[in-house]
């Protein structure tokens, strides 16, 4: 297929469809409207759903529901939006039922802003619901990233039977890269052949989908099971780039989604100018590459790591908490929709190093 | 670009109000920013751009407000706190200057249809035959990559805007993989959408650094653009 010019929301409607996942429901919010803009005209193409719920509660309803009946489902909003579904995740982790979802960042807390931001990272990696659960969160950096991990997260979700989140900042959604869809795309899944999809039970046992155990032992179980999938999760699913990484680095800048280009345009300009700085790039955020950040970081030339995010500091508390004191860390970042600019992280470094312009 | 650039005849009207519309995608905004700056080499009269894009809250033709207004260009759009909002704004003085300005008036309209609706609620103080309206088309892009998607999204926004087009403008984009395999590809889209509409090829605009090392001839003007929007982590100097 010829390649395309799309907006990173429309293009992770399309990546829906090419999943073999033409089931949507949503309430718009910028700066992800887009998405459902995208998907009322090109769904009924596919003879796929999209249902404007009246809320994001009713959205997370609805999720439970069609996914507890073996249809691949997914949606996609904002910040205050991600917030309202928490209860709905906490749910579906606890019930083990695959969805995707997607969160398309803008500033916070509260109404905030619609610009890009990236404050979610605790939210997202650290359970923003209730309960001993944790979900796969991945970051991509360009749109054709955000297609492709579309389809990989369906593929999580339904590998572990848990809900997975793509989240990108506003930028992702709202700016416009070349990209390009599998030939093939996939078909949608057949509930008679999900063991544990809610089909109806004449002819069989009864099959039930639940996160309430009221016997403690069996709550228990239910929580000593998902941690056990973590465990599955963290040795088999992460994934990171490195970028620039050589002997010569001084600093190891460690950032994800677009702020890590940014993060590439100011590591070029340094390195022209005889400064010589690393980037280590997560791409899935839960699981997190620790072991590879820590062999990264740990290198005897490395002076310091430097996490730069669109936030007042979220992620840079894993970098800490993964590098064990064995180097400096420090931290740059903007918010609020403000994004930092190349000249902004150069300055930081040059700061760091102690080099004048 | 006029060094390099001597065998192309350029856009020119004798109409003081020129209406850019497209979708997002189709570069609607680069277009009416490059054509203003055109314009400023080749006029003397002063010229207006009004920022009528009310759905797109991300990159929009105030972000090159003060580059605009360095070559003397006077930009109309939402100011304060209002600059950020992805409300649909439309500013009161819009509606004065369409009734009566010095000069050539640009408007750049976004977001499909929804975007039109503004244009729509002014539609009354347009004169017929004193405006151009024209259709940006990007033939890489999902709506408008074929003729029939083309004329079923210029006659929504017709509908919207109730102002009917009186021209086309080919402008099929990768953003910076524009090359000239799209170009030309656009440029056949938009004689086909011509021949079919009876609406004249306005004029036909792309990536500067491609018409350079282009050979072909055009039956329109040509618009070579600079790329005023970028990325965050883009730089000006690399984006052509």
């Amino acid at each position: 297929m010829a390649k395309r010019l799309m907006k990173g929301n429309e293009a992770i409607g399309e990546a829906a469809i090419a999943a073999g996942a033409p089931n949507y429901f949503a309430y718009p919010i910028t700066p992800q409207s887009e998405v459902a803009e995208y998907l009322c005209w090109r769904l009924p193409e596919v003879d796929g759903v999209f249902v404007q719920a009246e809320s994001e509660v009713a959205v997370g309803n609805m999720l439970f529901g069609a996914s507890a009946s073996g249809k691949r489902v997914f949606t996609t909003s904002s910040s205050p939006g991600i917030s309202l579904m928490q209860e709905t995740i906490s749910y579906m982790a606890g019930a083990h039922l695959p969805v995707v979802f997607v969160n398309i960042m803008r500033g916070g807390p509260g109404l905030g802003g619609i610009l890009p931001a990236q404050s979610d990272y605790f939210q997202a990696t650290k359970g923003g619901g209730h309960g001993d659960y944790r979900i796969i969160v991945l970051a991509p950096s360009s749109v054709q990233e955000a297609v492709d991990m579309m389809l990989w997260a369906f593929d999580l979700a339904e590998k572990y039977l848990t809900p997975v989140m793509l989240i990108g900042d506003g930028m992702i959604g709202q700016m416009m890269e070349s990209v390009e869809f599998p030939d093939k795309y996939r078909e949608e899944n057949n509930p008679d052949e999900i063991e544990w999809a809610l089909t109806g039970a004449k002819g069989r046992k009864a099959r039930i989908c639940k996160s309430l155990f009221l016997n403690p032992e069996q709550l228990e179980e239910n929580s000593f099971l998902l941690a056990e999938k973590y465990k599955k999760i963290k040795k088999a699913e992460r994934r990171c780039e490195l970028y620039n990484v050589k002997d010569d680095n001084k600093i190891i800048i460690t950032s994800y989604g677009t702020m890590a280009r940014i993060c590439q345009t100011a590591i070029d300009e340094l390195e022209g100018e005889g400064v010589s700085v690393g980037l280590f790039r997560p791409i899935t955020l839960f699981p997190y590459p620790e072991e590879e950040l820590y062999a990264e970081g740990s290198k005897k030339n490395i002076k310091c790591v430097l996490s730069v995010e669109m936030s007042t500091g979220q992620m840079v508390e894993d970098v800490e908490r993964i590098m064990k004191g064995k180097k400096k860390i420090d931290f740059f970042g903007r918010t609020g929709g403000v994004v930092p600019s190349p000249d902004e992280v150069k300055d930081k470094v040059r700061k760091i190093l102690r080099i004048k312009k | 670009m006029e060094k390099t650039l001597t065998g192309y005849r350029y856009p020119d009207t004798s109409k003081k109000i020129i209406i850019i519309i497209g979708g997002f995608g189709s570069g609607k905004t680069e277009v009416s920013v490059n054509l203003a700056k055109y314009f400023t080499t080749t006029d003397k009269t002063p010229i207006t751009l009004v920022d009528l894009d009310l759905v797109n809250p991300y990159f929009r033709s105030r972000e090159v407000l003060e580059e605009m207004e360095a070559l003397g260009v006077h930009v109309v759009c939402p100011t304060g706190g209002k600059f950020y909002a992805d409300l649909p704004i439309l500013l009161p003085q819009i509606k004065g200057l369409v009734e009566s300005h010095e000069g050539l008036l640009i408007l750049d309209v976004g977001g499909d249809s929804q975007g039109a609706k503004a244009l729509g609620s002014i539609s009354s103080f347009f004169v017929d035959d004193s405006y151009e309206m024209v259709a940006v088309l990007n033939s890489r892009r999902p709506q408008t990559s074929d003729v029939s998607g083309c004329l079923a999204t210029m006659q929504r926004i017709e509908l919207t805007a109730k102002l009917k087009f009186t021209g086309l403008v080919s402008n099929s984009h990768m953003i910076e993989e524009t090359d000239l395999d799209v170009i030309l590809e656009g440029y056949e889209l938009s004689q086909a959408v011509s021949a079919e509409s009876g609406l004249p090829l306005f004029f036909i605009s792309g990536k500067h650094t491609v018409f350079e090392h282009m050979k072909q001839e055009f039956d329109c003007p040509v618009l070579p653009m600079t790329r005023s929007m970028l990325k965050p982590w883009e730089r000006k100097e690399k984006s052509d």
